[in-house]
């Protein structure tokens, strides 16, 4: 991908250039909708948290326009091999890459409901989980533009470790609103949002899944490796 | 204003170029046009010639009587029948070798040393004075037996036609497609049956044209028949004796001084020149209704 | 856990090289050399043909795809100077051993070509010819066989009442039909097809297509194709070829999906310049 020869047809290699550019573009906007709803809740930063839904529209409009163009060389094309596992992965991708704007969005939110539990862990830990995510969206999204198959196994292996974090934050909260009823309200808020980064994260591996089959044509294993601790939250 | 100038100077010499050029045309078109007259209307002046001093002739008693003496009221009967024996036997005999040296050619010698030979002795052939032939069956088969004979201008006519003959089989099986041969192969035929029921018969129609192309080639030969079959004033069917035939019939008849036997050898030339022109069309219209 | 497991194999089934060798293989080729007079068209080809399914052949003009296909029916001896070595397997002999009876091997490896070739007889007698070449059969046998050879390649509704009509008056892709009903008419067990549409309209190439679907109940299939969509559409497994070397055969989906050499990736991506 990408360090293959040029097509014989040069309009199919600027069309298959632009996918490209949009879903870039797309990784782009979603990794700022991300940081800014992050740093919207663990700053509590009013003007962050204005940020990720005016952004959304954005991300909409890019994944209408890279459906309609994947569609259109699917149609007119019939690309095959590395060119047809590009477009079914770009197809996949923004779909994941909505999907992750969409709960930036809801965290943003969500941002100024939260509000800090004195003398508790779990705003550390959101802040770890959320550098977590940001680095493993991050690194998702780069293995994309660079068609780099070992750093998305990086990011697929990695997940654990979010997984495992929302895992102790959910014990965490649970008991603080089990000592005190009070806190219900903040810590629900606190619980959706450390729900809605763990959900990145999920999407963030599904991204380094559709780059790795689009890269090496094999399919990773339905099951991803996850922590057992996390199984058992569930 | 550069620019300008720039861009009108080829169109402009393009322009000069395009007059020039449909001059050319028109010249070459009047040319062509010129030729071709002169070669029908020399055409044409035979025929209406032949027409003119022919027709008067054309009577039942023509058809109907043997040569006679002249100023007896003789016909050509015998000399029509004559060249048809002839022939029609001469194409008999011709017909088989020549179609099967052309199948040989065509299909199994192609480019080998003995395929290249006979190839080049029947292009030969083809061009060879056909007096030549005469000259050779009176050696072989006239001086031998000591007497001329139909059977020996059949002859002599057979080699005539058989390059013609050789040379459109080979042509027209070469123009089967290969993939024709290939699929015949492939069906697990032997190449006889492929060459057979499949080459020879996509190919029937050119090769009958050739060989009707051969029959009108030889009708009016003359001076291959003058050593062999000599010509015969007496009706005879008997192949082994001299046999009459129109060609030598009209030699014989316009070097005479006699008016009726003049007028004998126009409408016998006539005759001659209807039949080929006859065989031709058949010939054309034969291939038209083979190509749709 | 398991059970997630085992349904991702199952997804992968149809990726799986090996359920084409599982199948026992009505043609071996190994270790084939070709040569036209002195120039080489083929390096060293092995290749198996597994019965009762298409393999179609793939790769740019030259590549020796169509030699090889020429090799599997011996059509080269028809000219001199074409030479093959090394072993073609069929039916436990080796056919490039001399003394093979062609006509014979032929009559059980039919070929169909890339342009249609009706015989000049009638459509009855074109079916006829190939019959009557290997078999003696008897006036109502051989009309029914020429009817079931037709119905096979659906050409029956459309010719069954001018049979006896010149098959050259046939559209082009009813005479490729017939062509094919032709080699079927004979009972091989392995038909060979050089580019059988590339000269018809997409309808008929279609038909065709279709007709291949049914036909490799029955006989092994190679197919030659320049168009690399029809090889995905029809074959079972594909060889792709390139300047006369066999650089890869794989089934159909890892072929057009995840090719393993970077010269068919190049070459089915259409990046060849």
């Amino acid at each position: 991908m990408g360090t293959e020869p040029a097509h014989t047809v040069t309009r199919y290699d600027q069309e298959l250039d632009r996918l490209r550019g949009i879903v870039a573009r797309m990784g782009g906007l979603v990794e700022r909708q991300t940081a800014q709803a992050i740093a919207a809740v663990v700053d509590q930063n009013e003007e962050a948290a204005l940020e990720p839904p005016e952004l959304d529209v954005e991300v909409d409009t890019l994944e209408r326009d890279a459906e309609s163009l994947a569609i259109r060389i699917l149609a007119l094309r019939a690309p095959m091999a590395v060119d047809l596992r590009l477009i079914v992965a770009v197809l996949k991708i923004t779909g994941d890459l909505e999907r992750i704007g969409d709960y930036a969005s809801s965290i943003a939110r969500r941002a100024l409901k939260v509000e800090p539990l004195d003398g508790a862990m779990s705003f550390s830990a959101l802040r770890n989980m959320g550098r977590l995510v940001q680095e493993n969206l991050h690194k998702a999204i780069d293995a994309m533009a660079c068609n780099d198959s070992e750093r998305a196994m990086e990011v697929w292996n990695a997940d654990t470790a979010v997984d495992e974090l929302y895992t102790a934050m959910f014990r965490e909260l649970v008991t603080y609103m089990m000592e005190d009823p009070r806190k219900i309200g903040p810590c629900i808020h606190l619980l959706f949002v450390a729900k809605n980064l763990e959900r990145i994260g999920d999407h963030a591996t599904n991204i380094a899944e559709r780059v790795y089959y689009a890269v090496t044509g094999e399919m990773l294993p339905a099951v991803r490796p996850r922590g057992g601790a996390a199984r058992k939250g569930n | 204003m550069n620019s300008q100038t720039a861009t009108r100077t080829p169109s402009s010499r393009s322009r000069s170029l395009a007059a020039q050029r449909k001059m050319m045309d028109r010249f070459a078109t009047v040319l062509s046009w010129c030729a071709t007259f002169l070669v029908v209307f020399v055409l044409g002046s035979i025929l209406w010639t032949l027409l003119k001093n022919g027709l008067p002739g054309l009577t039942a008693a023509l058809f109907t009587r043997s040569m006679g003496a002249p100023g007896q009221g003789g016909g050509l009967a015998n000399a029509i029948v004559g060249s048809l024996l002839q022939t029609g036997l001469a194409i008999l005999l011709g017909a088989p070798a020549g179609l099967m040296t052309g199948i040989y050619l065509a299909e199994y010698g192609s480019t080998s040393r003995l395929a290249r030979a006979v190839r080049f002795v029947s292009d030969m052939l083809l061009s060879a004075p056909s007096i030549l032939i005469g000259l050779f069956i009176y050696m072989v088969l006239v001086a031998p037996l000591g007497h001329f004979s139909g059977f020996a201008g059949a002859v002599a006519l057979a080699i005539l036609a058989m390059p013609i003959m050789v040379r459109t089989t080979e042509d027209m099986l070469r123009l089967v497609p290969v993939a024709m041969r290939e699929a015949g192969i492939a069906l697990g035929a032997p190449k006889w049956r492929v060459i057979l029921f499949i080459c020879v018969r996509a190919a029937r129609g050119g090769i009958l044209t050739g060989v009707l192309l051969a029959i009108a080639r030889v009708a009016g030969e003359t001076a291959p028949l003058l050593f062999t079959s000599l010509g015969n004033s007496e009706w005879s069917l008997d192949m082994r004796r001299p046999m009459a035939s129109l060609p030598v019939a009209i030699y014989q008849y316009a070097g005479s001084a006699y008016q009726d036997w003049m007028q004998q050898a126009w409408t016998g030339a006539l005759l001659v020149t209807l039949g080929v022109l006859i065989i031709n069309i058949v010939v054309r219209v034969g291939i038209r209704a083979g190509r749709t | 856990m398991n059970g997630q497991a085992m349904n991702s194999t199952m997804q992968a089934e149809p990726l799986d090289t090996n359920t084409a060798q599982a199948t026992p293989l009505a043609i071996q080729v190994r270790n084939l050399d070709f040569y036209y007079g002195k120039s080489r068209a083929l390096h060293g080809i092995s290749l198996d043909f597994p019965e009762r399914s298409v393999t179609g052949m793939i790769g740019p003009s030259g590549c020796g795809k169509s030699t090889l296909l020429r090799v599997l029916n011996r059509m080269y001896d028809l000219y001199p100077g074409q030479k093959a070595t090394g072993e073609v397997l069929y039916d436990g002999q080796n056919i490039l051993a001399p003394g093979v009876d062609l006509n014979q091997l032929r009559s059980r490896i039919g070929m169909v070509f890339q342009k249609p070739t009706p015989f000049p007889m009638s459509i009855y007698d074109n079916i006829a010819f190939g019959i009557r070449l290997h078999e003696r059969v008897g006036r109502s046998e051989m009309d029914g066989r020429v009817e079931d050879a037709l119905r096979r390649v659906a050409l029956w509704p459309e010719v069954k009442d001018r049979l006896q009509a010149s098959a050259t008056a046939l559209s082009g892709g009813q005479q490729q039909r017939l062509c094919i009903a032709r080699t079927i008419a004979t009972r091989p067990e392995v038909i060979l097809l050089d580019e059988p549409t590339s000269a018809l309209d997409p309808v008929s190439t279609a038909r065709i297509e279709e007709l291949l679907d049914e036909l490799k109940t029955e006989f092994t299939i190679a197919i030659v194709t320049h168009n690399m969509q029809q090889a995905a559409r029809c074959a079972d497994q594909v060889a792709f070829f390139y300047l006369g070397e066999l650089v890869e055969v794989d089934s159909t989906a890892r072929m057009f999906t995840t090719p393993r050499e970077s010269r068919t990736q190049d070459y089915i991506t259409g990046r060849f310049g």
